[in-house]
Parts: structure tokens; C-alpha cells; sequence
């Protein structure tokens, strides 16, 4: 297929996460900051204060960051919206993605680059001509076929539908990661059972749990086949990227600012080793099949392919968690780098290594590295078994900061 | 005497408890959360000695609270 720019956007919901989407191959990433965004509850958000070194580590690692302010705007959310809106220009954050129309507002006034979010649910034509006034970007209703899409991107085309910018208008498709049964994500479910408005971030996936129907009147329980009847499989396109791209998609998108950075790792290097082969003409079904199962060992609540294909919602998950195949434990944190030689030290809080364990380091300045324990040392001598209060030291490319927590990958 | 304690900083800005009990609720125009009217601040949580006369409904503005950072103790 003819090279053509797409741009592989991923989710950073922490300073690790963004690190290993960098070093995953992301071309851009997109994070939330304060109360307003959709992750609100599920992750500790970055503050004002974070997007100078948010900006300054992505201008130097050549890629583009985005900041979500997509939730629903209150009256007195005003003020601190525009102080973030004022900061993110003064960082020169690449664009902004909502769908609120006081943000969309204020960014035309600020003349602030815009991503219209999924959240607006732009399912045609007519209204990716009506965004265009306002921004670059347009993130497409996660609901649309790959048809609809096709159709979307050729029109833009042919009626040379530019954004603000002057470019003509990208539109961006979610490619992986949680589906919800809402439309575009507009769920009153948490809201009735919880008061925790899930369009202000509060989300508690009551969605994911299972549920029984019952006959009020004869108090008989009614057979249903699966019992999470509203937790849809989460989304996975890795083996129909090709048919991505051919719809004319500009971006790719991951979901999830709530997931740890071994998620945003794996992740992000199976869709940019897939779109590289898409282009590169060797996208096999022998590494389609490999990229399954690395997709599987992080979270997942099993895939389906969304309803790109046309299918109707129908694949539901079976349990309430993570399908994975593989689980992190915690050991413990990073106590030193030796430089020269280096060689990390760990001090060991919870659980016990032995040589062969395969081991995970998530940090703030590495993203995420695997290891495998070769020669297990422990406070300076050759041991079998390492346990809490115990010092290990190993081999470690990258310098470690101090801020950096190992794990131990295990089969659940 | 009883006390509500408002854990301020993870205040997502919701507004519920404004809306069910603006006598000791307002939405701060400034950052958008909910401040505790009267409140005394340490470490960025708030505290108020809770009236007999509006523990009731205080309860249920604690209970309505969707990120439950609003204690009565």
C-alpha cells in the first residue's frame, strides 16, 4: 500500500504510561489534567502545573500531545476551564479534544487547535462540514461501520472540507480498548444507581457487572445465557488495520488514560509494528496472530472487532475483570543506578524472586522495560531466593530515578 | 459535636451537594470545586462542625456525593 501518513495516538494517564507510549512508537499522545475529563475517577490526573513538562518531554521526543477536556461543562467550571485553556497556549500543548461547545468556544477565541471527541458522536458528513468551522480533527462515533467511515473520508475529499488550519479535516477512529454500551459514551447508568455522573469523569462501571432478570410478580428468576448483559468485549482492530487505514482513517487511537504503562506499551508497539507492515505490504496472518497474543497478556476483557464490520453488539464478556494472561506483582522500588557499570538496585517490599522470574519495571523517565533474572544477586552476593528487606541488583539499561517500581509478570 | 470532614482536592465538581444544601455548599468560580462554607482548612481538607439541625440531610449529601470525599464524623 502507498505510504501515507497516520499518526498512532495513545493514552497517558500518568508520566510512566506517556513514557512508554514515546517509547513504543506513538506519534502522539493525549492526557487529561484537574476534574475535567472523562477519567477523573479511574486515574490520578496531571495538574495545571504538569503540562509545561508534559509539553517539554513530547517536543523532545517529536511527537504531539493533546489534552482532553471532555466532559460535561458546568457553569461554574468556566474559570478553571479558561485557566487551563490559557496554560495549555502558553505550553503550546498540539490541540485540545472536547465536545462541549463552551470549550469549542473558547479554543476559536484562544485560536487553539481542536479535536472534536467521540463524545459529539459525528456520525456524518453534514456534521463533519459543521465541526470543520472550529477545528483539525474529528474523531468519528465509535458506532459507525468501516463503510460509513469510507464514505466520511471520500466526501471530506471531494467537497474539500478543510479545518481551521487550512488542511483538509482528519478524522480519527478508536482502534482498541473498552467499549461501553452507551452511544459515544453518553451512560446514565452510574448517574441512577450512584449519583456519579459518568459524563464528569465518575464513571463506576456498573455496566460490568453481572446481572440477573427477575419476575417481580412470581419472583422467578429468568434464564439469561450470560450474565454481564451489559459489559460488551472490549475493542481490538490489530488484524483488520489494513481495512482501517483503506477507510481512509487519518489517526488511530487507544483508549485508555487509566491503564498502567505496561498496557500503553504493549499496545502501542503491536499497532505501530501493524501499521508499519500494513505499509511496508507484509501484514501477515502469522504476525496478526502474534499480535493477538501479546494484546492478550495485558488487560483485556476479550475482543471483538467493534462494529466496523457491521456486526451488531453481541459480544459480551464473561467475567467482571481482566481476561489477561499475564499479571504484574508488585516486588518493589528502585533504591540506586550505578552509572558506570550499569547495574539498578531494588529493594524488595512485598513477594520473593528467584532466578528466570521474568520481571517488569514501570517508571516516571523509563515508561516500561522487561528483564529477565539471570543472576539473581542479593545484597551483594549471589543468592536463590530474594525476599522483603532484601537488596537486588541487576544489569539495567536505562538510569533509573528513584521513582521506578519492579514487578514480577506471572501466568494468573 | 459531630464534624464534616471535605476531602476538597478530589472534589470532581459534580455540584450535588451544592444543589441539595446550598447553606453550607457554594461551587468555587475559581477552580470549579465545592468548598464548605466556613469551613476551617488544614492540608487541603476542610472541616466544619456539624449542626444537629442539618445532620440529616447532611448524611444524605454525604451518601450523594459520587466520589465520596464528604465524611461526617
Amino acid at each position: 500500500m502507498k505510504e501515507r501518513e497516520i499518526e498512532l495516538l495513545s493514552p497517558a494517564g500518568s508520566f510512566e504510561s506517556m513514557q512508554a507510549a514515546i517509547n513504543a512508537g506513538a506519534n502522539a499522545i493525549y492526557f487529561g489534567v484537574e476534574q475535567l475529563n472523562m477519567r477523573t475517577r479511574s486515574s490520578n490526573s496531571f495538574e495545571i502545573n504538569d503540562l509545561k513538562e508534559i509539553s517539554g518531554i513530547c517536543k523532545k521526543n517529536n511527537i504531539k500531545c493533546y489534552i482532553t477536556l471532555n466532559t460535561v461543562m458546568y457553569e461554574h467550571d468556566m474559570q478553571l476551564l479558561l485557566s487551563i485553556l490559557q496554560e495549555v497556549k502558553k505550553q503550546a500543548i498540539d490541540a485540545v479534544i472536547a465536545a462541549d461547545f463552551a470549550v469549542i468556544q473558547y479554543c476559536k477565541q484562544l485560536q487553539i487547535p481542536l479535536h472534536v471527541s467521540t463524545q459529539a458522536n459525528v456520525s456524518n458528513i453534514e456534521a463533519v462540514q459543521f465541526f470543520a468551522q472550529f477545528s483539525d480533527v474529528i474523531v468519528l462515533a465509535r458506532e459507525l461501520t468501516l463503510k460509513q467511515v469510507e464514505h466520511i473520508s471520500k466526501e471530506i475529499k471531494r467537497r474539500n472540507i478543510r479545518g481551521v488550519s487550512g488542511d483538509l479535516i482528519k478524522i480519527e477512529l478508536f482502534v482498541h480498548g473498552a467499549l461501553c454500551m452507551a452511544i459515544s459514551g453518553k451512560c446514565y447508568l452510574s448517574l441512577h444507581t450512584q449519583n456519579a455522573a459518568a459524563n464528569r469523569g465518575a464513571c463506576i462501571q456498573n455496566c460490568r457487572r453481572s446481572y440477573t432478570v427477575k419476575d417481580t410478580e412470581t419472583n422467578e428468576e429468568l434464564v439469561v445465557e450470560n450474565e454481564y448483559i451489559m459489559s460488551p468485549k472490549d475493542l481490538s482492530t490489530v488484524d483488520i488495520l489494513d481495512q482501517l487505514i483503506y477507510s481512509g482513517v487519518d489517526v488511530l487511537k487507544i483508549e485508555g488514560r487509566s491503564k498502567g504503562a505496561d498496557y500503553v506499551h504493549e499496545v502501542t508497539a503491536c499497532y505501530r509494528e501493524a501499521i508499519d507492515a500494513v505499509f511496508a505490504n507484509n501484514y501477515t496472518e502469522e504476525k496478526k496472530t502474534n499480535w493477538l497474543e501479546r494484546l492478550s497478556k495485558v488487560y483485556n476483557r476479550g475482543f471483538w472487532e467493534g462494529y466496523y464490520l457491521g456486526r451488531k453488539l453481541g459480544e459480551w464478556t464473561n467475567i467482571p475483570g481482566s481476561n489477561a494472561t499475564e499479571r504484574k506483582i508488585y516486588l518493589g522500588k528502585s533504591t540506586n543506578y550505578y552509572s558506570k557499570i550499569k547495574v539498578g538496585e531494588f529493594l524488595i517490599e512485598a513477594g520473593n524472586i528467584k532466578e528466570g522470574d521474568e520481571l517488569m519495571v514501570i517508571g516516571p523517565a523509563i515508561g516500561m522495560a522487561k528483564e529477565t533474572m539471570n543472576t539473581l544477586i542479593v545484597n551483594g552476593e549471589k543468592a536463590e531466593l530474594a525476599a522483603k528487606g532484601d537488596k537486588i541488583t541487576f544489569p539495567f539499561p536505562t538510569k533509573l530515578t528513584g521513582h521506578d517500581k519492579l514487578y514480577k509478570i506471572v501466568k494468573p | 459535636m459531630a464534624k464534616i470532614i471535605h476531602y476538597r482536592d478530589k472534589c470532581i465538581g459534580c455540584g450535588v451537594c451544592f444543589e441539595m444544601q446550598p447553606e453550607i455548599w457554594r461551587m468555587s468560580k475559581k477552580d470549579g470545586k465545592a468548598t464548605l462554607l466556613r469551613g476551617i482548612e488544614k492540608k487541603s481538607i476542610h472541616i466544619l462542625p456539624l449542626h444537629l439541625s442539618i445532620e440529616t440531610l447532611t448524611i444524605e449529601v454525604a451518601k450523594a456525593c459520587p466520589v465520596k470525599i464528604i465524611k461526617i464524623v
